[in-house]
């Protein structure tokens, strides 16, 4: 490989990080914060992408695609004919809310009953979701898939130079999500979310509407989940049911966040490049070595190694420690 | 010492578990400059009562008036925005949270629980938090917790932590606490701060106490009146004096229960 094939790879190896990042910070709100156990990460990804996907793509060229099936082609209108591309923004807020919408009454639904529902209610939209785009064959071209998803400023740079274009706006809006929580889990709000997570019984009786918070905590991380798959689409491009296996749109978004460290934003964003990076490194190695199911082996190596040498992951939990109070030697340790 | 109205009203209540009916057509009254003990033998159903009043369970009947509002059937945070804190008899923290961070949750409302304030106004929750943390750091002075003020909750000892359920009840401001054995493991010396501070908040701020404790020498001490429970009614209340003289209570506590089984 050249030096240009090697620059090449490393950006898109980033681009992808980079998403994978937006739904690891996702996750973190729903689990590492609030202990919601979301395993259906895989729905509001698909959502996500294909909400976008359908407001910016328009239909193809009915002789050379005779059975594409598709309600999208919303860019056309003259609505929002603004000259910049302001229909991939809207795609990305529209992304966002659709999810958003989604999580409201799932949540609505099962968050006051015990943890375990959540679980299998998640688990059963993101099989809901594929069935849909699966089966309503005029809405997303069903198992074939939607193709020819434009390009995010696709006029402005030549087709091969769309990736080095594209990882800025991957990593400009990280750094949005990533403020975002980050600010909202460090605030009053976050603090009543983990002391859900740690007691939802103490956090009840010390006055919080457990139900509100996990509702609004489900509805924000499910919404970050939609950005994450609008970004995806308008990377890859294609989308097809298939896409949103779940163990690349649920699983491997669960080992980045337990590598990296649950219940820290900055491990989030780190987890979701080490085991991008080992997902995506260890292509590249010889024979067998390189084979998928061989590289599945060596996250799963990782994910134990980290939970017996690190059980808060590599970057664990912060304590928020306050200036103003008297520093004492630690009781245990910290 | 003249209260003309009591702050809690516990009538005719009955709790069901299935065929297991744990409270059993409970009334008696609380006065809000009071500190009510609440005792009886184990199982007497004290702290499934606690439950009833704070909000974790609705009673199956009856009703129960707090502060000239009804409350059965509320749920706990309802009860706490209404003044009614509980403690619980197994102390429960935030494990992995600081000490100080126990106590700034429990102030409301506070501006930046709102999810919009924190993202749109940060300095004005900039200020709040100021201004909770120096009452936190109040709160844990009073019960001298405040050198571990930075430490995990999880990693304090067993009395420790009732210092902390004790100092959160004090955080809430409230009318009226529920105290759930808050001598239970506690040794003597932290049972006494215990005491003076229960006695502190009762005189100086007013707040109505109900004591569930099994330490009869800090039932005796502090509590005035006493209520007693047995398989679920109320079979006694009244002064210390009257309560100890009760043959019904000693029948209670030193074996009615297998007279009247046989």
């Amino acid at each position: 490989m050249d030096l240009l094939g090697i620059v090449d790879y490393l950006v898109g190896f980033a681009i992808m990080a980079g998403i994978y990042a937006v739904f690891a910070l996702g996750l973190n709100v729903h689990w590492g914060f609030t202990g919601l156990f979301n395993i259906g990460i895989a729905g509001f990804f698909a959502l996500g992408a294909y909400t976008a996907a359908l407001l910016t793509t328009s239909s193809p060229d009915a002789a050379q695609f005779e059975d594409f099936a598709f309600a999208g082609n919303w860019s056309n209108l003259p609505l929002l004919d603004w000259g910049v591309d302001a229909w991939y923004v809207m795609g990305l807020a529209a992304a966002a809310l659709c999810c958003g919408l989604v999580a409201l009454p799932v949540g609505y639904v099962t968050l006051r009953l015990r943890d375990d529902y959540l679980a299998i209610a998640t688990l059963g939209i993101a099989e809901t979701v594929r069935l849909v785009f699966l089966n309503e064959k005029w809405l997303a071209n069903g198992s074939k898939g939607l193709y020819r998803i434009p390009e995010f400023l696709g006029d402005v740079v030549s087709p091969g130079a769309y990736d080095y274009l594209y990882l800025p706006v991957v990593l400009v809006v990280l750094a949005v999500v990533f403020v975002a929580v980050q600010t909202a889990v460090r605030s009053p709000w976050g603090r009543v979310l983990r002391a859900i997570r740690e007691d939802e019984t103490a956090a009840a009786a010390s006055g919080k509407d457990v139900f509100r918070f996990k509702l609004q905590a489900f509805v924000l991380g499910a919404m970050i989940m939609g950005v994450g798959g609008a970004l995806f689409a308008h990377h890859v491009r294609f989308l097809a049911p298939i896409t949103f296996d779940p163990l690349l749109a649920t699983f491997v978004i669960w080992a980045m966040l337990m590598v990296g460290g649950s219940g820290n934003n900055w491990g989030a964003v780190l987890g979701a490049f080490v085991v991008w990076g080992i997902w995506s490194g260890t292509q590249f190695l010889p024979g067998p070595l390189g084979e998928p199911s061989f590289r599945l082996f060596m996250i799963g190596v990782l994910i134990v190694s980290v939970i017996v040498l690190r059980p808060g992951g590599m970057l664990g939990e912060e304590r928020r420690t306050a200036r103003g109070a008297p520093q004492a030697q630690a009781v245990g340790e910290g | 010492m003249a209260a003309t109205a009591p702050i809690l009203q516990v009538q005719d209540v009955v709790k069901d578990f299935d065929g297991l009916r744990a409270v059993d057509h409970c009334t008696f009254d609380v006065w809000p400059d009071a500190i009510t003990g609440l005792i009886g033998p184990n199982g007497a159903g004290k702290t499934t009562l606690f439950n009833l009043l704070s909000g974790a369970l609705a009673p199956t009947s009856g009703r129960i008036i707090f502060d000239g509002r009804r409350i059965d059937g509320m749920e706990m945070h309802e009860t706490f925005g209404l003044g009614l804190v509980r403690t619980f008899q197994i102390p429960r923290e935030m494990a992995r949270m600081t000490v100080l961070e126990n106590l700034m949750l429990v102030p409301a409302p506070q501006l930046g629980e709102r999810l919009w304030a924190s993202w749109l106004t940060p300095w004005r929750v900039a200020r709040q938090e100021r201004r909770i943390e120096a009452q936190a750091l109040d709160a844990l002075g009073l019960v001298s917790l405040s050198h571990l003020a930075n430490e995990y909750a999880g990693n304090l000892s067993g009395g420790q932590k009732k210092l902390l359920e004790l100092a959160r009840t004090l955080m809430a401001e409230p009318k009226m606490v529920l105290l759930d054995e808050p001598g239970a493991g506690v040794n003597r010396i932290l049972l006494r701060s215990i005491a003076s501070n229960i006695l502190r908040a009762s005189v100086e701020r007013g707040v109505a106490f109900i004591i569930i404790e099994h330490d009869m020498q800090l039932v005796m001490a502090l509590c005035d009146p006493i209520v007693v429970m047995a398989n679920g009614s109320v079979i006694a209340q009244g002064t210390p004096l009257q309560v100890q003289q009760d043959p019904r209570v000693l029948e209670a506590y030193l074996g009615g229960q297998i007279h009247g089984a046989a």
